[in-house]
């Protein structure tokens, strides 16, 4: 493939997916600044192996893409904090990655304050383990079919509505849980 | 179908990803099994709340450059880069349009009355920028009671349409949608979109005509009416 011709045919068929990538990477990163991060280091992995991709549907394979990067970062930084002594929060696997910037407020009583409800769900599925997240983002936020999640996770449809019902169940857990804390005031 | 199966099919249910002869067998069970009703309400009431309320992170514009810059073919960069400006900023969107209905009246051929009128469709896609929406197209009208507005909601835009919908503050959008009504706002829903939900159509309100297709609709108005078309 000439570079000109590469270049025509990767403008068209995934930079329109760009958004699509970004939203993903904040989803898994949950942190702005890390998954503008990964969406160039992705773009450009994706670019080097564009010949790999088959057939003209790139969003499922950038994704797929993008999922790989973040958690090749998000591992890289778990052995870094690892090292760190002073670090004891890393063990927990839901520990908000050292230096984050949340773009919400995780403390319950401002969650009080202003849509409540938005502020809830929000955190909740942040703090969704990042297996039954990614199916959760990908199905409700991404609107990838059932077909496409398998494929940008790797893993068998089955699996695929396995986690995304045990993803939903822990939600609806969690918002219930604190929705009634909220109720009575605790 | 006994309650096992129902309980793993209900997640491909409610994602409309089984096939006709599923769907219709968990339909069955549903209406005969009370349990698995009130499991299915609260699976559909997480993925609402999923839906409405986690955001979809768009590329910031800064980055969209950036990379449009790397990759792009260079044709396509004033267009990505316009695009771009309204994703990053609805409220320019919105500034825009009310500069362009402001002007519309001024520049356009006062003998023709056909031509006087601006015409805008709004198209809404999602549950949770209907209360924005209806918001900007009250002051839209404000400054411009002369355009002719249409409104054509598809996907989770529906939502708001439907009886008993209430905004985020839990007020209901019926008098809200009558209002603009009355004062012309024409609100159009897709019925395409209806049929793949299994959202029965009485349940829309009597305010919203169907169509046949929302996205058909948009584009009729759009290459044969001469509408502009914002998304919102």
């Amino acid at each position: 493939m000439s570079d000109e011709i590469k270049r025509e045919r990767f403008e068209r068929l995934v930079l329109p997916h760009m958004d699509a990538a970004h939203n993903l990477a904040c989803w898994l990163m949950r942190n702005e600044a890390q998954a503008e991060e990964v969406v160039q280091e992705s773009f450009l992995r994706a670019f080097r192996f564009f010949e790999a991709l088959r057939g003209d549907d790139a969003r499922p394979w950038l994704l797929g893409i993008v999922r790989n990067t973040c958690y090749t970062l998000l591992e890289r930084e778990r052995q870094s904090a690892a090292r760190d002594e002073f670090d004891e929060e890393s063990h927990d696997e839901d520990a908000i990655a050292p230096g984050a910037v949340l773009s919400f407020p995780v403390n319950p009583e401002t969650a009080l304050i202003e849509s409540a409800e938005r502020e809830l769900v929000r955190a909740c599925l942040r703090a969704l383990p990042a297996e039954y997240r990614e199916v959760v983002v990908l199905r409700e936020i991404n609107d990838c079919s059932y077909k496409e999640i398998a494929a940008i996770a790797e893993i068998p449809i089955g699996t695929v509505m396995s986690r995304l019902a045990r993803g939903r169940r822990l939600l609806e857990r969690a918002l219930s849980e604190r929705m009634q804390r909220k109720d009575t005031g605790t | 179908m006994n309650c096992r199966d129902a309980v793993r099919l209900l997640n491909g249910y409610v994602d409309a990803e089984l096939d006709a002869a599923g769907a219709l067998a968990v339909e069955d069970h549903l209406q005969a099994c009370a349990r698995c009703r009130a499991h299915h309400a609260s699976l559909r009431a997480v993925q609402t709340a999923v839906r409405r309320n986690a955001e979809f992170h768009s590329a910031p514009a800064a980055l969209r450059e950036r990379l449009q810059a790397r990759y792009g073919h260079g044709g396509a960069r004033g267009a990505a880069k316009l695009r771009s400006w309204f994703v990053a900023a609805p409220g320019l969107a919105a500034l825009l349009l009310a500069l362009w209905l402001g002007f519309g009246n001024i520049a356009d051929r006062p003998n023709d009355p056909a031509q006087m009128r601006a015409k805008v469709v709004f198209q809404i896609s999602q549950s949770g920028s209907a209360s924005t929406a209806l918001r900007n197209l009250a002051n839209h009208l404000e400054a411009s009671p002369d355009a002719t507005v249409v409104v054509v909601a598809h996907n989770d835009g529906v939502d708001f349409l439907l009886s008993g919908a209430r905004d985020e503050s839990g007020q209901l959008f019926e008098p809200a949608v009558m209002k603009l009504k009355s004062r012309g706002v024409d609100f159009r829903v897709c019925g395409n979109t209806l049929t793949r939900r299994r959202i029965d159509t009485a349940r829309i309100i009597p305010a919203a005509t169907l169509v046949p297709s929302g996205v058909a609709e948009i584009s009729r108005l759009q290459t044969r009416e001469g509408y502009a078309y914002l998304r919102l």
